[in-house]
């Protein structure tokens, strides 16, 4: 795997802080174990070379002073025997010179005193045979001075050996200061190595926590923006990967939420809209029947004034029956009075065709507002699939907290700050599903409201269709009136030309007259049935004003409740 | 110490050089005493006609030259000078064993080791004295052996005197002689250890001719020695017959003194080959009709062979001494003036024999000859 990706996840991280801390350690294991073997090589070479000098110095001072004896005994004895010991003994002098001359690493003044240790002893051994010659040759005191002269050499060889044994004894004490000086400047060094190891791997634990908390901060406010209805994108940054998929996750989330909340809130506007005009539609029915009504009183007062005047009418006909000159003039005034309730029962007819027509209008509103606020129920369905969706994603969600808590378990000590971070996560996720579950209650009431909203609905279209067949029967009640009249005419008309003939005709007249009063006030209950049921309708247009009003504030408060989404 | 540099020819040298910067090769022994003398002058002549053939590589040879006195202890500090000098890149040297051995301790050493040939020092101990280590003479034992040998039977003495210095060189000789004189029939009576410098040998002599009464006389050591001790020898008695080891070489220059005095050397001037007579007398044209002996032979041989070895492999000690140990194996054997060198694993000559020469009328001629 590509080291630089792997550095972008948390457990690349961490496994990063651990392979820097545990090469550190590594590096300090092995500069201080070489440290160790070397002081050891070097403390093993100086004992050895110590120990060398000075078993061959000492062997050497005991050879010397063995040969000195020899000489000394055949100088006084001349015994040939204590020649040859003599010889032997400074052939071993001469050997053992030869080795302290080869041992290893001696500085160049020790190598010099072995060779004059080397010269001393030749001159020891030439000596001493001089004066065992001139022994030999009876030049006693000669050879005495040749003795004295070997005896001074002899002094000299054993101080010279003594000087090297000194200088290598004065050399392992130096090597041993030398070895305290080299240990602190490895120690120095391990500590140098320990540091900068200890340091690495804080730069990688402070780089990676820095890693998590920024991005998780910008996850955290994300999460509570989606939570307050900010449904707006998550900004991406450079952050590990598991943030990275949390992140994410959180995008594809807001990314669904967002269309959904977006047509909701569109429908709601609508409704608003059409529940304000239903509510204008209603107001301008109510004020139409409030017409209707004052249109009927008139009606009503028209034909109670037709009836006195019909009355009137019976009483002039009395007269004309007793008076039967006055006849033809009564009779055209008659003519006159159709003619005025011709007029004014015509007038009411227009009146009533207009509320008639307003009030099918009224029908067609609220046919309309029932199959939108169908559609609202259909929305409402759809709100609730994407709730199920959002505890969907939460409960996974929830799922990989989880997973990740225990990963972070896994991690240990290391791996506590993400646990931390996991239970965060986890909690956000309960959240997420406590917010669905408020939008799945709301929705609810939502749709329960709207179901209200539908039934007052069709209640009001039973009205209104009610409404029309009582405005129909007043309509054919003004055409009766409208023809009465004009019957009224023909027969005031008749009076008028039959007046002048006979008495009996005024009968009859009495008669017709008394048909048309009890006509006017079958007209006059057809009116005022008119009027209930005007009434009636004004009460049903008022109930459905109010049931508008209920669907205008449901709208709007659907309308507040989306609002609070921001897309 | 005196140290002496010289740069040979290099005037005439000038208009070869590649970059005129030359190549280093030490020169260390004893050149203030007549024994040195030969080899410093046939080192010289030998660089003169490398450099006059156009040098090694372009590049023209120069010796440094440091006096030892034949002295371990001299020949220590000469070492050190000559090893400390990154630019000379092998030793001619030394001329003694004491001082060879003393030397090679730090030629061997450190971490730019630095080979020594030496022309003459014959104690058995070169051999192994370390890989930088080499020699191009036979070692004591073939001078002990061959002297011995002459002694009983050549001139048929049983009863000998060895006179030996008291250091390596006079040690290896009396002991291969008195081993191989023993062997042969002979007994050894008398040795007698000296100091170098011993100004008087007349209770030597005297002790060799009255006390032990020898019939032949053996001398290991230097000239200077030899020839008081002849002095007092011949005080004594006028005709023992005296045979000494090449450290005694050149002694004829003391005439009458030193006439008849058997002396093994590596190599004779008055040799047949070609090498030795070009040898010579290039030796006699250079420096006024003088006779090189076996030291100057050696050296001479030393500087061509070094200069054969830097020629094929540059001036690097390492592979200078790689190059050395391969000579009569990896490559072909050196045919000089001291005849066919090869070496061992060890550094040392294989197969050079020795000859016996005798003092006559002042020359020192093979005895063989007579």
């Amino acid at each position: 795997m590509n080291p630089t990706l792997l550095y972008r996840t948390i457990t690349g991280r961490i496994a990063a802080g651990f392979v820097t801390l545990g090469l550190g350690l590594f590096l300090v294991a092995v500069v201080g174990a070489a440290a160790l073997r070397s002081i050891g090589d070097r403390i093993v070479a100086d004992l050895s070379n110590l120990q060398q000098t000075t078993s061959l110095t000492t062997d050497l001072v005991s050879s010397v002073f063995d040969e000195l004896q020899a000489a000394e005994r055949y100088l006084a004895t001349q015994i040939s025997s204590d020649r040859d010991e003599f010889a032997a003994a400074a052939e071993q002098v001469f050997a053992l010179q030869r080795q302290l001359r080869t041992v290893p690493r001696l500085s160049s003044d020790d190598r010099q005193t072995a060779t004059q240790i080397a010269e001393a002893g030749a001159a020891v051994q030439a000596d001493y045979a001089l004066a065992h010659i001139l022994s030999d040759l009876g030049r006693e005191p000669e050879a005495e001075r040749q003795a004295a002269l070997a005896r001074d050499a002899s002094v000299n060889l054993t101080r010279l050996a003594r000087t090297l044994e000194q200088s290598q004894s004065a050399l392992a004490v130096s090597g041993a200061a030398n070895l305290a000086a080299t240990a602190r400047r490895r120690e120095v060094l391990l500590v140098l190595a320990l540091t900068i190891s200890l340091v690495l791997a804080s730069a990688v634990t402070l780089t990676t926590l820095r890693a998590v908390r920024i991005p998780l901060a910008r996850l955290v406010t994300a999460a509570e923006r989606f939570g307050g209805g900010d449904l707006r994108a998550v900004p991406q940054s450079e952050m590990p990967r598991e943030l990275e998929l949390l992140s994410g996750a959180m995008e594809s989330i807001g990314a669904r939420l967002r269309p959904v909340v977006g047509d909701v809130v569109t429908e709601s506007n609508r409704i608003a809209l059409s529940a304000g005009d239903l509510s204008a539609v209603s107001e301008q029915l109510a004020a139409s029947s409030g017409q209707v009504s004052s249109a009927m009183v008139s009606i009503a007062a028209g034909a109670s004034r037709q009836r006195e005047n019909l009355g009137r009418v019976r009483s002039a006909l009395g007269h004309v029956r007793t008076a039967s000159g006055e006849n033809a003039t009564a009779a055209a005034e008659v003519t006159a009075l159709g003619e005025g309730v011709g007029r004014l029962a015509g007038g009411h007819q227009t009146d009533v065709l207009a509320a008639r027509q307003a009030l099918l209008n009224l029908r067609e509103v609220v046919t309309a507002t029932s199959s939108q606020v169908a559609r609202l129920i259909e929305l409402a369905g759809a709100i609730d699939d994407f709730v199920q969706l959002i505890k969907r994603i939460s409960s996974q969600t929830n799922l990989l907290a989880l997973n990740a808590a225990i990963e972070a378990a896994r991690a240990g000590e290391q791996g506590r700050g993400f646990a931390v971070v996991a239970e965060e996560v986890r909690q956000l996720a309960d959240e997420s599903a406590a917010a669905a579950e408020q939008v799945a209650q709301t929705t609810t009431a939502i749709r329960e409201q709207v179901t209200e909203v539908a039934r007052t609905l069709g209640g009001g279209q039973v009205a209104v269709s009610g409404v029309t067949e009582v405005a129909q029967s007043a309509a054919q009640g003004l055409e009766d009136i409208v023809r009465r009249v004009a019957q009224i005419e023909s027969a005031a008309s008749r009076v008028a030309s039959v007046a002048r003939e006979s008495r009996q005709v005024v009968e009859s007249l009495d008669h017709n007259v008394a048909e048309a009063a009890a006509a006017s006030e079958a007209h006059a209950a057809a009116a005022d049935q008119v009027m209930a049921a005007t009434q009636e309708q004004g009460a049903s247009t008022e109930e459905m004003a109010a049931a508008a009003g209920d669907l205008l504030q449901a709208a709007e408060k659907l309308r507040g409740l989306v609002s609070g989404f921001r897309v | 110490m005196r140290l002496l540099c010289v740069v040979v020819a290099a005037a005439a040298f000038a208009a070869c050089g590649r970059d005129g910067s030359s190549i280093a090769l030490g020169l260390a022994g004893p050149f203030s005493q007549a024994r040195g003398v030969a080899m410093e002058r046939a080192a010289r002549l030998a660089v003169d006609e490398i450099n006059a053939r156009g040098g090694v590589r372009g590049r023209p040879l120069a010796l440094v030259i440091v006096d030892d006195s034949a002295r371990p202890e001299r020949a220590l500090r000469a070492a050190q000078e000559l090893y400390g000098n990154r630019a000379t890149v092998a030793v001619i040297g030394h001329l003694t064993s004491s001082t060879t051995l003393a030397a090679s301790a730090v030629y061997n050493g450190g971490t730019t080791p630095l080979v020594a040939i030496s022309p003459s020092a014959s104690a058995p101990e070169i051999g192994t004295a370390g890989p930088y280590t080499f020699r191009i003479c036979p070692s004591d034992e073939i001078h002990g052996v061959q002297l011995a040998l002459w002694a009983r039977r050549q001139l048929g003495a049983t009863r000998a005197a060895v006179f030996y210095e008291n250091e390596e060189y006079g040690r290896g000789v009396r002991a291969t002689f008195a081993a191989q004189f023993d062997g042969v029939g002979g007994v050894v009576v008398e040795s007698y250890p000296y100091v170098h410098d011993t100004p008087d040998f007349e209770p030597f002599a005297a002790h060799a001719m009255r006390v032990a009464q020898v019939d032949v006389v053996m001398v290991a050591g230097a000239r200077g020695d030899g020839e008081r001790l002849l002095e007092a020898l011949r005080r004594e008695s006028p005709t023992t017959p005296v045979v000494a080891s090449d450290g005694m070489a050149g002694v004829e220059a003391a005439r009458d003194l030193a006439e008849g005095v058997y002396v093994s050397t590596a190599w004779l001037p008055d040799g047949t080959s070609e090498e030795t007579r070009r040898f010579v007398d290039a030796y006699r044209r250079a420096w006024g009709g003088e006779v090189p002996d076996h030291r100057g032979a050696g050296a001479y041989d030393i500087v061509h062979l070094l200069a054969r070895a830097i020629e094929a492999v540059g001036p690097n000690r390492e592979r200078i001494r790689t190059y050395l140990a391969g000579v009569g194996q990896q490559s072909p054997a050196f045919d000089g003036v001291t005849g066919r060198t090869a070496f061992d694993e060890h550094g040392d000559v294989i197969g050079k024999p020795v000859a016996i020469g005798v003092v006559s009328s002042g020359r020192l001629v093979s005895a063989d000859g007579r």
